[in-house]
């Protein structure tokens, strides 16, 4: 079954062309790497699937449900949830807070449990918050405002935050940047366990290290059009890959 | 005695007033429609008691939901777009409300003397407190213990999730609209609370002054109503409170001997608090301090 | 009073030439904004700050009234970069309300200042010589002349500014800075200093408007910064935050609409159509006249 499906989707900045007419699509329980080169359209295209900016022409769908003029918030009703490739966190938030703001209750339901949620801490939304934290071993800075996290702490309350609204896609934009091998290895494992709990991922990253152990398939850009797609060693080895990333 | 009386008055306005641009201030928001919300309330409210010969409870609940109401179709248009368009659009709303009760004369014969609001003249014979025998510290009680309900609400708030979710948005609004917010939403939600709250603080300052005219409901008025939450700090509603007694009790009041320097000293005051503590006076450290011993105290009765 | 066509096309007439004072405001508002992305909520008042000086300067001595328009726009210009030094370069940019507050509290520290330096009450502005006298007939209509002084300086002044801003270097490096700032610096160039020059420029221009203003008006008084500052706010919101052009356009015809206003419903009632209209735009056309799609960050 197909999660999202982007088709000729094109995005202009001024003179520059961030997304030329784009195909993607991202199965059921598949982790799909995007990868190219810096500016060539990775976050773009995952702004435009969270609605950031409107893109130019072509659709984009998640599950049946067209995306065009949906508002962000609602995007992240239909279950899609992001990370960010400079940290946004909510700062004077605690830890725990950060992630609570995000669970499901928003806007999901009758009325009567949309405003009880925002009156009321229910038990059910109490353990999943907790149960993230545990998960991305943030338990013991829970009661931290989340400005004076270490920057690796700050980018795995991102993951628990946007695992928070129980979404159906995740799109991660460069998680792994600045990470040692033994973070990326950790990353990789909770990256693994998304997968399990059902959530499709699309993956924007240029630690190849990740990118070649974690990723079912792998798109590459280069100037905002897709130069190739396919397996992780089959990329590994293509000629033009290598030639976006190299030079010539 | 009474002159005390009358500070503890002006104060309780006041800090309604900071309250009322605080709630919109947690999301990131800065209103000058504060002081309009502040004018409909005394207005209806005082035409409620004047004209109509209501009692006083439902005419305040009435002026606060009248504030609340305009409160959420300003925010409606001037909320969707850039937060620098609310700037403008607040301040041409609160000048639009003043020159509105400028123009209005709706005047007749209540026990055979003719009342109402008087245009230019302004709004006199708002004596519902004095006709009803209410003493100066009834009236000083009342005002009080709605501030004393507004704070309690405004420090609840921070305890459920509806409070986060305003700072949230207060502190990177794409970001909480990407996690399921509907940032607009929340903002207008929060304009109308500040509104309710603006507005009831206006009744109540309508019926202690007895009299109200256009040229109390100044851009100065909405800029103090500003800037006591973000002088005192957005950490907490203490701050705001804070800030109240600070710049009203002891910059206003405390500094008569000044006469007129004072409100210059006022724009001095917002320029150096921005300079060299732009998040206020009672900030994480100051918090940071209090909270500390209040754990410390709580482990001590434990 | 029957109010005929004529009086309608002389009143819209009369309110597009003074309009122009409007449009001189929203340009030095877009100036900024489009400098740094912020409002200068002092900035109408330090335009009739700058006008002030100007008068007061020349009148003590004794200089003429040419002179006056030499100095008011020039102190306008010294204030404005007082006001970015206070208001602006030290704030951080992360606390976004701080520099918009901080200028707030300008506005009424100069509006107090002035205030008490005058005790409040208004000083004649000369007039402006042979101008005030001129009075053209086109047809049915008039054309005051000192508000047709009012709308050519104006026009020059603009002009000026919009050819400052693209053809020549400090042009090029304000747009640098407005657009790509860390690469601008990069370049070497130091925004700091442009942003300073920016409100310099936007300053002179406020000082200009506020001796028209004053010339027009007959008297100088802090009661103009009020409306000075919100009409010019709305020209900027109307023509589309960041369009000089639009700025221009709608500062014009905001004078016209005001001026028609004026004459349909009296003065007392006057500003609250023209506040409306602001409204009017937010519902329904938010992004003004010329303003790009403005994100709704
Ligand atoms: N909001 C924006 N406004 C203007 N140009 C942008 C914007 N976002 C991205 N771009 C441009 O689009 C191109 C692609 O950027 P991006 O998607 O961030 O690349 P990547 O994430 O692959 O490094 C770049 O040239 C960048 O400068
Ligand atoms: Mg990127």
């Amino acid at each position: 079954m197909t999660v999202l499906s982007i088709k000729n989707v094109s995005k202009r900045f001024g003179g520059v062309l961030a997304v030329d007419d784009l195909d993607l699509t991202v199965d059921k329980g598949e982790i799909v790497g995007l990868i190219g080169p810096n500016g060539s359209g990775k976050s773009t295209t995952i702004n435009l699937i969270c609605g950031v900016f409107p893109m130019d022409k072509g659709s984009i769908k998640l599950f049946d449900n067209d995306l065009k003029g949906l508002a962000r918030y609602e995007r992240s009703h239909l279950g899609i949830a992001r990370t960010y490739q400079n940290i946004r966190l909510f700062g004077g938030l605690t830890v725990w807070q950060n992630v609570w703001i995000a669970t499901r209750q928003n806007g999901i339901g009758s009325f009567a449990k949309k405003l009880g949620a925002l009156f009321l801490r229910s038990q059910k939304s109490v353990e999943a918050v907790d149960e993230l934290l545990d998960l991305f071993a943030l338990q013991n800075k829970a009661n931290i405002a989340a400005e004076n996290l270490s920057f690796g702490e700050q980018r795995r309350l991102e993951l628990a935050r946007a695992l928070a609204s129980e979404p159906k896609l995740l799109l991660l934009d460069e998680p792994a940047a600045g990470m040692n091998s033994e973070e990326v290895q950790e990353l990789r494992d909770r990256i693994f366990k998304v997968r399990d709990l059902g959530i499709s991922v699309l993956l924007v990253e240029h630690v190849m290290e990740l990118v070649m152990n974690v990723t079912d398939r792998i798109n590459v850009l280069n100037f905002g059009k897709k130069i190739a797609e396919g397996k992780p060693n089959a990329i590994q080895g293509n000629a033009l890959v290598q030639e976006a990333y190299f030079g010539s | 005695m009474e002159y005390y009386f009358g500070i503890l008055q002006t104060l309780g306005f006041h800090v309604l007033l900071g309250y009322s641009a605080y709630i919109l201030l947690l999301t990131g928001q800065l209103s000058l429609a504060q002081v309009g919300f502040f004018a409909i309330g005394a207005y209806a409210s005082g035409i409620l008691t004047v004209l109509f010969e209501w009692h006083i409870f439902p005419a305040l609940f009435i002026g606060a939901i009248a504030a609340g109401c305009m409160a959420f179709m300003v925010g409606f248009p001037a909320l969707r777009i850039k937060g620098l368009m609310l700037v403008i659009a607040t301040i041409a709303f609160s000048e639009i409300v003043r020159l509105i009760f400028f123009n209005l004369r709706w005047r007749f014969e209540i026990n055979g003397l003719e009342v109402g609001p008087d245009g230019a003249q302004g709004f006199r014979e708002i004596r519902y407190f004095a006709a009803n025998g209410w003493e100066i510290y009834e009236i000083v009680w009342l005002i009080w213990t709605m501030v004393a309900v507004a704070t309690i609400l405004l420090w609840w708030l921070d305890q459920i999730k509806a409070g986060a979710i305003l700072r949230a948005i207060g502190s990177d609004e794409l970001a909480a609209e990407s996690s399921g917010i509907n940032v607009t939403s929340v903002k207008i939600v929060a304009m109308a609370c500040g509104g309710v709250i603006a507005g009831l603080s206006g009744g109540l300052y309508a019926h202690s002054t007895t009299y109200v005219d256009h040229n109390t409901f100044t851009v100065l008025l909405a800029t103090f109503a500003v800037s006591y939450p973000l002088v005192g700090g957005l950490k907490s509603v203490f701050g705001t409170l804070a800030a109240v007694i600070f710049i009203q009790g002891i910059l206003i009041e405390g500094l008569r001997f000044l006469g007129d320097y004072r409100t210059i000293l006022f724009g001095a005051l917002i320029i150096l608090v921005m300079n060299f503590k732009p998040k206020g006076i009672v900030d994480e450290n100051f918090v940071k301090g209090i909270s500390e011993y209040l754990r410390l105290n709580k482990k001590l009765i434990k | 009073m029957v109010i005929t066509s004529v009086d309608v096309i002389q009143s819209i007439i009369d309110g597009i030439l003074y309009g122009s004072i409007y449009a001189l405001i929203g340009v030095g508002f877009t100036l900024i904004f489009g400098a740094m992305q912020k409002l200068n909520m002092a900035y109408a008042a330090s335009s009739i700050a700058g006008a002030y000086c100007g008068l007061g300067i020349s009148a003590v001595l004794s200089l003429n009234l040419l002179v006056t328009f030499f100095l008011g726009p020039l102190v306008g210009g010294l204030i404005g970069i007082l006001v970015y030094l206070v208001c602006f370069r030290f704030i951080p940019s992360r606390e976004h309300l701080g520099s918009l507050m901080a200028s707030i509290g300008a506005l009424f520290l100069i509006d107090e200042i002035i205030v008490h330096e005058t005790d409040g009450s208004p000083l004649n502005f000369p007039e402006l010589g042979i101008f005030s006298e001129a009075y053209f007939l086109v047809g049915e209509f008039g054309f005051r002349g000192d508000l047709i002084f009012v709308l050519i300086v104006s026009l020059l002044a603009m002009t000026s500014i919009i050819l400052m801003l693209y053809r020549t270097k400090y042009g090029l490096a304000a747009r640098a800075v407005s657009q790509q700032m860390n690469a601008a610096i990069l370049c070497g160039i130091n925004p700091h200093k442009v942003n300073a020059s920016t409100f310099f420029l936007a300053g002179v221009l406020g000082g200009l408007a506020g001796c028209l203003a004053a010339a027009a008006v007959g008297v100088i008084s802090p009661l103009l910064i009020l409306p000075l500052t919100i009409k010019g706010l709305i020209a900027t919101v109307i023509g589309g935050l960041g369009s000089i052009k639009g700025a221009i356009i709608a500062g014009l015809l905001l004078g016209g609409f005001e001026s028609l206003f004026l004459l349909v419903r009296g003065v007392n009632e006057r500003d609250i159509y023209v506040f409306l209209l602001l409204f009017l735009f937010l519902v329904f056309k938010p992004n003004g006249m010329f303003g790009s799609i403005i994100d709704r960050d």
